[in-house]
């Protein structure tokens, strides 16, 4: 697509934002109930989904096929106006989306992906208590039952799981082969008996990731993606999706609305009268996120077209997510910083906003919510290490 | 520090652990503890720097440093930092006599509480913002203060207000009589701040505020918030090492990793440099140290740690993994009290701005 094309694109996102953005959802859902955050959420994911902006990085045939660049110019835009973001759909247009593209039946593919569109929430079961950094040491157990599995087990840290209708699901079909060959992935629908999900309230006060208990929930068959036993292999595309594609709008919104924010925050004049930005040492550390942002929605658009192309690099999406974590963490720091006490008093951060929501310091705390989960910060240094530079593994980790 | 005072400091911390402290296995809960401050008052904790006639302890700031440490190894709720630090140290730098020994009393005791009513971003003090007016049977105040800690809580407020013949230290009752106080919530749950409006409230009682006083205060509450911020960071490389040892992935504790020992490692450095520039901070505050000195020596404690503690936390959260980010493991309310102790009476780069300007060499501004 030519720059003028996407000049045009641009301007049709910003009439339809300034049409379509409520004004006043901030309002609504600041300390919304759990109901209000569903249907707001639904909702708005339609209103994205009629001007075809819930999916543009899917291919054109399942309602994608936006370049990099429009896709590009499309979070932009979003964050410019200060839409809310669609986060209860956020592991359906992601990681159930990329799963089923890469590995799903043509079946699998017919059900979900138009249900997807259609505001299926989904929600992603691989880790457990004994399996975190370390996923392939799952124990969620699936014995085959001719044309059934029979799930047994507990997952942990589900995000969204209480509000999910499917669940991509990692088991131990094989419970005597080596940890990654004896796991299978599964589809597992949340409406299934034997399914027992709790809320677990997390560092901001809110319950958005659950524990899920597995007792002899039957799965059908039909519901595996991928081989039987090698789910490994099929989950390695849903983690590359959290790392690498989903950073692209997160990016952007991390430029358009997190730093133009803290711009804001260190242009009020603080007890003394003076601004933060007069300062120096203020101006400094805009300068570098301002550096450091550029660099980063440039690496996101290379490492989008290189996966387009099929070039990627083995460590590609990890130094996007480490960078895009790590800087999300120093910015809502220096947030909460420069907020100072009355900053502490912001309590009232809204659902449905972006991880930067101008509630530092809770905004600060929720940045954890990217260091920690999708493989934590120290995980993707030694992926980059091993994997991107071929470093010799640590002696004796027993991973295999 | 002689060896009396040292064993006296062990015993000190013993006493306040075995009150506040909680084992670092029960670490947090579900909601903030509060604190027990009747069995903080019969351990003779709340009235420590009070003088023994007025059955306090009359010791000095080194050994209230000791339960700050404390308090912030286990941070509770509870007016220790407004009530037995600030409006004891307002009390003691005004001239005794009955309103004022009968007050101090009170605070060592714990029958009262009270606060100084002094915004928490103040680092240095612009004058006050009450004023005193005379009545036919005594005297009223008036003004307003934000984002005063401990003041909901409050029997007494102590408000800094201009007098007719100078700056001068008034009491004023939290009962509503031309007086509202108001609580605002925080991102933090252990700590409480409000803001303090008073329309012609009666003045209880009232005192001249020595030239330089209210600074002192700011540098006293400076330390004391660098001391619970030291407690919070030291706390949190204790549960971090003792988790790094049980957990295990790979078939192996995170500890032997050395991206988790390296990290550790660093948290231990970081906890050290703190503990000397504490150490000296309070040394400064709870001895006759020259008034730059001093100033220096608080400026670097509270910026370094209060950067330092939010650091530590932090590393805390990421090296729990997704326990960390849960609310029951009680690690978010570490970090989240060292991320408001960052902010409290001067933050890094106002304590940093403040030290270099008074180093001798430094160019006047
Ligand atoms: C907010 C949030 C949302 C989440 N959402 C989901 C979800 O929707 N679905 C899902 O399945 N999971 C989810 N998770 C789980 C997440 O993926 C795990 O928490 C993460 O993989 C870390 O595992 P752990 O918590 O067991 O920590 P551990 O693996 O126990 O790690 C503890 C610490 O040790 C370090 N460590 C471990 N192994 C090594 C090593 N070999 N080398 C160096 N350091 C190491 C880690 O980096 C970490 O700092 C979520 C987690 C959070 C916090």
């Amino acid at each position: 697509m030519s720059s003028r094309d996407v000049t045009a694109f641009r301007s049709e996102v910003r009439r339809w934002c300034a049409e379509h953005v409520p004004a006043d959802w901030r309002v609504r859902q600041t300390r919304a109930s759990d109901e209000a955050y569903v249907e707001f959420q639904r909702w708005w994911f339609q209103e994205l989904r009629h001007a075809g902006y819930a999916v543009p990085h899917w291919p054109k045939a399942w309602g994608g096929g936006m370049s990099t660049a429009e896709q590009v110019a499309l979070y932009q835009e979003l964050a410019a106006h200060d839409a809310p973001r669609p986060t209860l759909a956020f592991v359906a247009v992601h990681h159930a989306a990329a799963t089923l593209l890469e590995a799903g039946s043509e079946e699998q593919q017919l059900r979900h992906l138009p249900a997807i569109l259609d505001g299926e929430i989904w929600a992603q079961g691989f880790s457990e208590p004994e399996a975190g950094s370390d996923l392939a040491n799952l124990r969620t157990r699936a014995a085959r039952h001719g044309d059934v599995y029979v799930v047994n087990g507990q997952k942990l840290w589900a995000s969204g799981a209480q509000h999910a209708d499917w669940c991509l699901l990692l088991a131990r079909t094989d419970p005597d082969a080596p940890k990654r060959h004896g796991i299978s992935y599964l589809l597992m629908d949340m409406r299934s008996p034997g399914i027992d999900v709790r809320p677990v309230r997390q560092a901001t006060g809110e319950s958005e990731f659950c524990e899920i208990f597995l007792e002899d929930v039957e799965i059908p068959v039909a519901n595996r993606v991928g081989p039987e036993h090698e789910g490994w292999a099929v989950a390695q595309a849903t983690l590359n999706a959290e790392r690498g594609m989903t950073v692209l709008e997160l990016a952007e919104r991390l430029w358009q609305a997190g730093f133009r924010w803290l711009l804001e925050l260190c242009s009020i004049p603080g007890p003394g009268g003076s601004r933060p930005i007069d300062d120096m040492v203020v101006v400094d550390h805009l300068a570098r996120f301002e550096s450091q942002l550029v660099a980063l929605r440039a690496m996101c658009a290379t490492t989008v077209q290189r996966h387009d192309e099929g070039r990627s690099g083995p460590a590609d999406a990890s130094v996007v997510k480490l960078f895009y974590s790590e800087l999300l963490q120093r910015m809502t720091d220096f947030g909460a910083e420069i907020a100072g006490v009355a900053g502490h008093a912001r309590t009232d951060k809204p659902r449905s906003s972006g991880w930067e929501s101008g509630a530092w310091v809770l905004d600060f705390i929720g940045s954890w919510e990217w260091t920690i989960p999708g493989g934590t910060s120290e995980i993707q240094r030694t992926i980059i290490a091993e994997r991107g530079l071929g470093l010799p593994r640590e002696p004796a980790r027993q991973d295999r | 520090m002689t060896g009396g005072l040292s064993e006296f400091h062990e015993e000190l911390r013993a006493v306040a652990r075995k009150i506040v402290g909680r084992p670092p296995s029960a670490l947090g809960g579900l909601e903030p503890q509060i604190l027990d401050w009747g069995a903080l008052a019969d351990a003779g904790l709340l009235g420590l720097e009070v003088p023994e006639g007025l059955g306090g302890a009359g010791a000095t700031f080194a050994e209230v440093a000791v339960v700050l440490h404390e308090l912030g190894r286990a941070p509770g709720v509870g007016p220790y930092l407004g009530s037995t630090v600030l409006a004891t140290a307002a009390l003691l730098l005004s001239d005794p006599g009955p309103a004022r020994d009968e007050l101090l009393a009170e605070l060592a005791v714990g029958t009262k509480m009270a606060t100084l009513v002094l915004d928490a971003r103040t680092t240095r003090w612009d004058g006050p913002t009450f004023s005193v007016a005379p009545t036919a049977n005594g005297a009223t105040v008036a003004g307003r203060a934000e984002w005063v800690l401990d003041a909901a809580g409050a029997d007494r407020l102590l408000c800094p207000a201009q007098g007719a013949s100078g700056p001068v230290l008034v009491e004023v009752a939290n009962t509503g009589d031309g007086l509202v106080v108001e609580d605002r919530p925080l991102a933090d749950g252990t700590r409480r701040v409000g803001s303090v409006a008073a329309e012609g409230s009666p003045v209880l009682a009232g005192w001249p505020l020595p030239p330089g006083a209210v600074d002192d205060l700011v540098d006293l509450a400076a330390t004391a918030v660098a001391c619970d911020s030291l407690g919070l960071m030291e706390a949190m490389l204790e549960a971090t090492v003792a988790f790094a040892k049980v957990r295990h992935q790979f078939g192996r504790p995170i500890g032997s990793f050395q991206a988790v020992q390296h990290a550790c490692a660093d948290m231990l450095v970081t906890v050290e440099v703190s503990r000397a520039l504490v150490a000296q901070a309070v040394d400064a505050v709870a001895s006759d140290t020259p008034a730059e000195e001093r100033r220096a020596s608080v400026s670097r404690a509270k910026s370094h740690v209060g950067a330092a503690a939010v650091e530590v936390c932090g590393k805390a959260v990421q090296l729990h993994g997704g326990i960390g980010y849960t609310w029951e493991s009680g690690i978010h309310a570490y970090l989240k009290r060292a991320t408001l102790n960052r902010a409290l009476f001067g933050s890094p780069i106002e304590h940093r701005r403040r030290l270099v300007r008074a180093l001798p060499g430094s160019p006047p501004c």
